[in-house]
């Protein structure tokens, strides 16, 4: 990692923390410290200042000399700082030597993946990245012969420009659109209407608009599993979903706990509980079962009720 | 007629918040189980109302676990197995004959026993029976991203849920029951009266009280 990089990173820790507790992090004042992140968030907007006066311009582009293909150079800037890279520098993941403008005629090229920087980010995530890696060489995109999966990478739908987690209060339906899209930028043409793409799937243009690519096509049991499944291999048994072992709506329940529990602390977590699934706690024969017997119970304390004041009234007039 | 000091303060208390709570609980719990009718609590208060009563009823339930181990109270909960069955066929057929006959009850309250064989054992299966399970199948319900994957072969959140509910349901049913049954006492408002001042009138029949061990 370099070591601009490295500084970065710790500073944008000591941010996040923010505790303020001057031993802990060492005998700096906290105002100094604030200097010093302030220092470097504002070198880094600068740096991205400078990128984007020309890689914001939407048009930028050039044609590949060995294939003819358009390379799009643009970049969102929106997109960008909304992102979890919003406040790096570019340069801290590209190569310095497109600090200077005009860029080198031949670059060295570069190799990114995410676990090159995230490898020490375990605690921040249920599985390591160790596991997302193992999960991704598994993977239909890893193991394919097909010439579109030949260089797939975390980036493949990833967009390190654009990436950010979904957070807790977000629409589902939003969340929903914007995994897909991920999907559906490669594979937009296998759910054209011509295609009979997932046929066998009752209703499902609903199906599309509610469920995630992702939630069908990983094995059931993890969220967020970075193991594709290749589609013979993928969940087209509708029990897993609709039945008593409700995977889907658990593994709703589980993310959005998770990401509650992390949000709030345990304590308000108990209050608010934002993770309740409208559904889950229901089951159309025990809920029917229930009502019924309620309902039997009440005619039946009512009769009661009438026998008794029969009793009473024919007790009285003898 | 006799009058009996049988409700202390803090057990009255403690029903009538319970009693709230139970009413609260009810109304957000259907509130979100059939959320988008209409006539029901939007969702996002039935959430936080649901979560806080639930809270303060586990409070309310420690603490009437603690009062019964640490005072008088708690002897009308010890189950004596002897003459149960006879006594349990005797309640049965006065609510099911007897009353319609105006026979005298088969049951007198007395300080060492204030509840009849069903009573006892309703309450029993109420208070150390269904609403252990609810309260610690809600906090399970809550905390759900500890537990294991899988209870008894099924997804653990499945389990809570439906634990959950069926509890839920019996104790619907417990209250509906238990909303008439206070109605049966010497006059329709005695028992409901009782509750409110802690005192119980009693008429001296001619039957025994059952005996506490």
């Amino acid at each position: 990692m370099p070591r601009r990089r490295r500084l970065h990173l710790t500073l944008l820790c000591l941010l996040a923390l923010g505790t303020g507790s001057v031993p802990r992090f060492g005998a700096a004042a906290p105002e100094q410290r604030g200097d010093e992140v302030d220092a470097v968030l504002a070198a880094a907007a600068a740096d991205r200042h400078a990128c984007l006066r020309c890689h914001a311009m939407t048009t930028l582009a050039y044609r590949n000399p060995e294939d003819g293909a358009i390379v799009d150079l643009s970049i969102d800037r929106r997109g960008l700082s909304h992102s979890v890279h919003g406040n790096l520098a570019c340069i801290d993941c590209h190569r310095r030597s497109y600090r200077r403008y005009p860029h080198p005629e031949r670059p060295a090229p570069e190799e990114f993946d995410c676990i090159g920087c995230h490898r020490d980010d375990g605690d921040d995530l249920a599985r390591d990245w160790g596991h997302i890696d193992a999960e991704f060489q598994r993977s239909v995109h890893a193991v394919s012969d097909d010439p579109g999966a030949a260089g797939f990478s975390c980036h493949s739908c990833h967009d390190p420009h654009r990436f950010r987690t979904a957070e807790v209060g977000e629409p589902v339906t939003q969340i929903v659109r914007d995994h897909n899209a991920v999907c559906l930028s490669c594979h937009e043409g296998l759910i054209a209407p011509h295609r009979g793409s997932h046929g066998w799937l009752p209703n499902r243009d609903a199906h599309w608009e509610a469920v995630r690519c992702v939630d069908c096509h990983t094995p059931g049991a993890l969220h967020a599993s970075h193991e594709i499944l290749a589609a013979e291999e993928s969940a087209r048994n509708c029990v897993g979903c609709h039945s008593t072992d409700r995977t889907l709506l658990a593994r709703l329940y589980q993310f959005q706990s998770e990401e509650d529990i992390a949000r709030r602390g345990l304590i308000a977590k108990a209050v608010f509980n934002e993770a309740y699934v409208i559904g889950m706690s229901r089951d159309p024969v025990l809920d029917r079962l229930s009502l019924i017997i309620l309902g039997l119970v009440f005619l039946l304390l009512t009769a009661h009720g009438i026998g008794r004041y029969l009793a009473h009234r024919a007790h009285g007039r003898a | 007629m006799t009058s009996l000091y049988l409700y202390p303060l803090w057990l009255r208390v403690w029903h009538w918040a319970n009693a709230v709570l139970f009413l609260a609980l009810i109304l957000s719990g259907v509130s979100m189980h059939y959320s988008g009718t209409d006539w029901l609590m939007p969702f996002a208060t039935a959430r936080v109302v649901h979560n806080t009563a639930g809270i303060l009823l586990t409070i309310g339930w420690i603490g009437f676990v603690v009062a019964n181990a640490r005072t008088d109270n708690g002897r009308h909960y010890h189950l004596k197995l002897r003459g149960l069955i006879g006594q349990l066929i005797a309640q049965t057929r006065y609510y099911a004959y007897g009353i319609f006959r105006l026979e005298p009850h088969p049951f007198h309250v007395s300080e060492t026993m204030k509840f009849n064989a069903l009573q006892q054992l309703s309450y029993l299966g109420v208070m150390y029976g269904l609403m252990p399970v609810l309260i610690l199948s809600g906090w399970a319900f809550l905390y759900s991203v500890y537990l294991p994957e899988t209870l008894f072969g099924f997804g653990s959140l499945w389990v809570v849920a439906m634990t959950h509910t069926v509890v839920s349901y019996l104790l619907a049913l417990f209250l509906l029951v238990h909303l008439y049954i206070i109605t049966t006492g010497e006059t329709v408002f005695a028992n409901l009266l009782a509750m409110i001042t802690g005192r119980h009138h009693e008429d001296d029949g001619p039957s025994t009280p059952r005996e506490n061990p």
